[in-house]
Order: C-alpha cells, then sequence, then structure tokens
C-alpha cells in the first residue's frame, strides 16, 4: 500500500497535468461548438477504427466456427445438388446417398501409397469402402475404421483403381496414379476410338460401390495417342489440391450392401 | 523569504494584469496578440515546487481564457509548457540547470535563446493548434504560431532584460 502511495506521490505532477487537461478539454467540448464538432469528429473516427480492428480480431479468432458453418452450409448444397442431378439424369441410386462431414488430421502425398486419416469413425457414421470427396471432387475411399478415426486410400495411392468416364463422351476407363506428381493422374482403358481433346473434363463413372456418376475428378492435360495397345496414355490434372485437404464428404451409398447381396447369389 | 513571496506575488499579478488590460487588446494586424504572461513561467525559480507551477498555469490560463473567451486553448497550452518545463530546461541548459537564475544570468546566452524560444514555440503552436482546431488549416496555424511567437520572444527577452539587470 505504501509502495502505491509512493508511485503515485512520485507522478503527481504528471497526474495532476492528466487532470487538468481533461478539465480544460471538458471546458472546451461543453463550451465551444467549434471544438465540441472536431472533437466528436475525432471520437467518431477512433470509434470506427477501433470497432474496424476489433472487428478483425474477432473475425479471426471466429474463424473456425465460420469454417465448421461453412462446411455445413456447403453440406447441405451438396445434398440439393446431388438430388437435382438425380432428378436429371433419372437415376434413383443417387437418392440413395448420404453425405458426412469430417476433418483431416492427418495426410500424406509423397509417397507411392498415401493415405489420409481424418477424425470421425465408426461413432461419427462411417463405414469401411465409403466414397470420400470435397467440393472440388474425389479424394478416395475409406479403407479402415476405429470408433473415432478412419483411414482412406487416397487417389495418390498406386493401389487405388477408380472407376471414371469422359464427362462429354462417357467412354468409360480408369483412374490411377503413377507414383510421381502429386498434381498429375493417369487415365486409362480409353480407346484410341474415342474423340478426346485436351482440357475434357474426368468424372465417376458409377459403376462402382463407392461414387455415384459424376463426380470431378479431372481434367486432361497430355495425351498420348502413338500406343500400340490401341488405348490413349492419358495425363489428369487433379483438381483437388492433396496437399492442402482440410475438410471431406463421406459418402454412404445406403444400397451397396443390397447390390452385394445380389451379386453373390 | 515572506519578503520573496511578496515580491513574485506582485510581479505575477502586474504581469497578469498587463496581459489582461494591454496585451490581450493589442490585436496587431489583426493576428498578433502576444503572450507575454509567459514570462512568467520563464522566470519561475527552478528552487520552487513544480506541483505549484502546473497549478499556477491552469489558474493564470483560466483567467486569461476566460477574459479572451478562448475556452481553455490558453489553459491547456499554460499546463502543457508548465509540465514540460522541467525536460526543456534540462534540454536549453543542460548541466547549469540548477543554477537559481539560470534564465536571465550566468549561464550561455545560446541556452537561454533556446529555452525562451522553446517555450514561446510549444505554448504558441499548441494554442493556435486548439484556437483553429483543423488540420485543413495547418498552414495557418504555422503561420500565426510563428508571428506571435516571434513578436513574444522580442517582448519577453526585452523585459527579462530589464528585471535582470535590476
Amino acid at each position: 500500500m505504501q509502495s502505491i502511495i509512493n508511485s503515485i506521490l512520485k507522478k503527481r505532477n504528471l497526474i495532476i497535468y492528466v487532470i487538468l487537461s481533461l478539465i480544460t478539454f471538458n471546458s472546451l467540448y461543453t463550451n465551444s461548438s467549434v471544438h465540441y464538432s472536431g472533437i466528436e469528429k475525432t471520437a467518431t473516427y477512433l470509434s470506427g477504427k477501433s470497432s474496424i480492428f476489433s472487428s478483425y480480431i474477432n473475425s479471426y479468432f471466429n474463424l473456425r466456427n465460420k469454417n465448421q458453418i461453412l462446411i455445413e452450409e456447403n453440406l447441405q448444397l451438396k445434398k440439393i445438388e446431388y438430388k437435382y442431378n438425380s432428378q436429371n439424369i433419372e437415376s434413383n441410386s443417387l437418392e440413395s446417398e448420404s453425405l458426412n462431414t469430417a476433418n483431416i488430421i492427418l495426410n500424406s502425398i509423397n509417397k507411392s501409397k498415401n493415405i489420409i486419416v481424418i477424425d470421425k469413425g465408426i461413432l461419427g457414421g462411417i463405414n469401411e469402402e465409403m466414397g470420400v470427396i470435397t467440393s472440388f471432387g474425389v479424394v478416395g475411399i475409406i479403407k479402415s475404421v476405429t470408433d473415432n478415426y478412419a483411414s482412406i486410400i487416397s487417389l495418390l495411392n498406386t493401389d487405388l483403381k477408380v472407376n471414371a468416364i469422359l464427362k462429354n463422351s462417357s467412354t468409360i476407363g480408369s483412374i490411377t496414379w503413377d507414383g510421381l506428381n502429386s498434381k498429375s493422374l493417369k487415365l486409362n482403358d480409353i480407346p484410341l476410338s474415342s474423340s478426346l481433346k485436351i482440357g475434357d473434363t474426368i468424372v465417376t463413372g458409377g459403376m462402382s460401390f463407392y461414387f455415384p456418376k459424376g463426380i470431378p475428378i479431372g481434367s486432361i492435360t497430355n495425351y498420348d495417342n502413338s500406343s500400340l495397345e490401341g488405348y490413349y496414355d492419358i495425363d489428369v490434372e487433379v483438381f483437388n489440391d492433396f496437399s492442402s485437404l482440410s475438410s471431406v464428404y463421406v459418402l454412404e451409398r445406403t444400397d451397396n450392401e443390397e447390390i452385394k447381396t445380389l451379386l453373390n447369389d | 523569504m515572506t519578503r520573496e513571496l511578496i515580491k513574485t506575488g506582485f510581479f505575477y499579478i502586474s504581469i497578469l494584469v498587463s496581459q489582461l488590460l494591454i496585451f490581450n487588446h493589442f490585436n496587431l494586424f489583426e493576428i498578433i496578440t502576444p503572450s507575454v504572461y509567459l514570462i512568467i513561467f520563464i522566470l519561475y525559480k527552478t528552487s520552487y515546487n513544480k506541483t505549484v507551477l502546473i497549478f499556477l498555469g491552469f489558474i493564470t490560463g483560466l483567467i486569461i481564457d476566460l477574459s479572451m473567451q478562448t475556452y481553455g486553448c490558453h489553459t491547456f497550452a499554460t499546463i502543457t509548457i508548465c509540465f514540460l518545463r522541467e525536460r526543456i530546461i534540462k534540454n536549453s541548459f543542460g548541466v547549469n540547470a540548477n543554477l537559481p537564475l539560470a534564465m536571465i544570468k550566468g549561464t550561455q546566452i545560446i541556452n537561454r535563446l533556446t529555452f525562451f524560444i522553446l517555450i514561446i514555440l510549444i505554448h504558441s503552436s499548441i494554442f493556435y493548434s486548439l484556437v483553429f482546431f483543423n488540420v485543413e488549416v495547418l498552414g495557418k496555424i504555422f503561420y500565426y504560431t510563428l508571428i506571435n511567437s516571434i513578436v513574444t520572444f522580442i517582448i519577453i527577452w526585452v523585459l527579462s532584460q530589464l528585471i535582470s539587470k535590476k
């Protein structure tokens, strides 16, 4: 207490100066219209600037929540998009899709067999062999699940082969990764008789248990028609940037079991 | 001590009265109104209490504001120079800052000039900034500050020389 009193006494001139200055400014503010409007203007300017600054800080700290809200919103839009697409192509298989969101907690792109781990598992409604996508396109397929986590075989995995078609001509092929460039995939099994051009979009073919028809994969960047086997050698630039994935949608096809039962019979 | 106090009080009152009755009505070319009362704060002895100086500045500024209807511009400028006076003295006089009559004799003339000019310029710039209170008339603020500072300086310098001779 004594030290506080001492420090106040030590700074008494400054304290007195500040108090007297405030009295003076109050006198200016109340008695002079010029100063009144000037101080009002300054106060408005300062409060405006400080509000902008504080809103910047608040928005930065709310980014995680905003991101979550956007993911949820995107999920709803995806559902609407699927419903719309299913009505357009007159297929009821897509109506049996349901979406689930998950955040990526582990990702790699520098191996030949890349695996992604997400923060949802059986308890979050995730099961094996579900397709995983983002707003940009295909990511991979669920490989294994625990109660709270699931691993995904990424498109950047040399073991994965995804059924794909040329969007314009509906020629069926398959997408694989050669393990070299994380931005480039290979489209195989497209016969030389098919017409294609650079920039053509590749989408999922729908002939698998994992993905419905029409989910984007990438676009053709280069092709070689000099193969003796009768098939193109096509390079596809993948739409997803696998190095910056943060959240994904997991597709659940409710009719998978029924189809599998049919195949087993 | 009592005699010195009476002398100081008389000096203070006579300067204040001359400011109120003469210099406040100077208004030369409708620009120049010298703030001669600043001599009180220039010649205030370093051995006197600094807190008293700030209160003295407040009261003096208030009286002049009331007479000139400047609503507190003089008061704020005056208490600011009273508050900053110690630093200005140290910057102007250096090691001789503690000499009792440093402001009028016994020190280099350049030190005294610096001290006088700093006090007057700081006061005038604060005063005219508050009077105009508008960034758009910055040129006018500089002009008024400069002209009034020169005239104030001349009057105060002459007065201080007269006092030092006495």
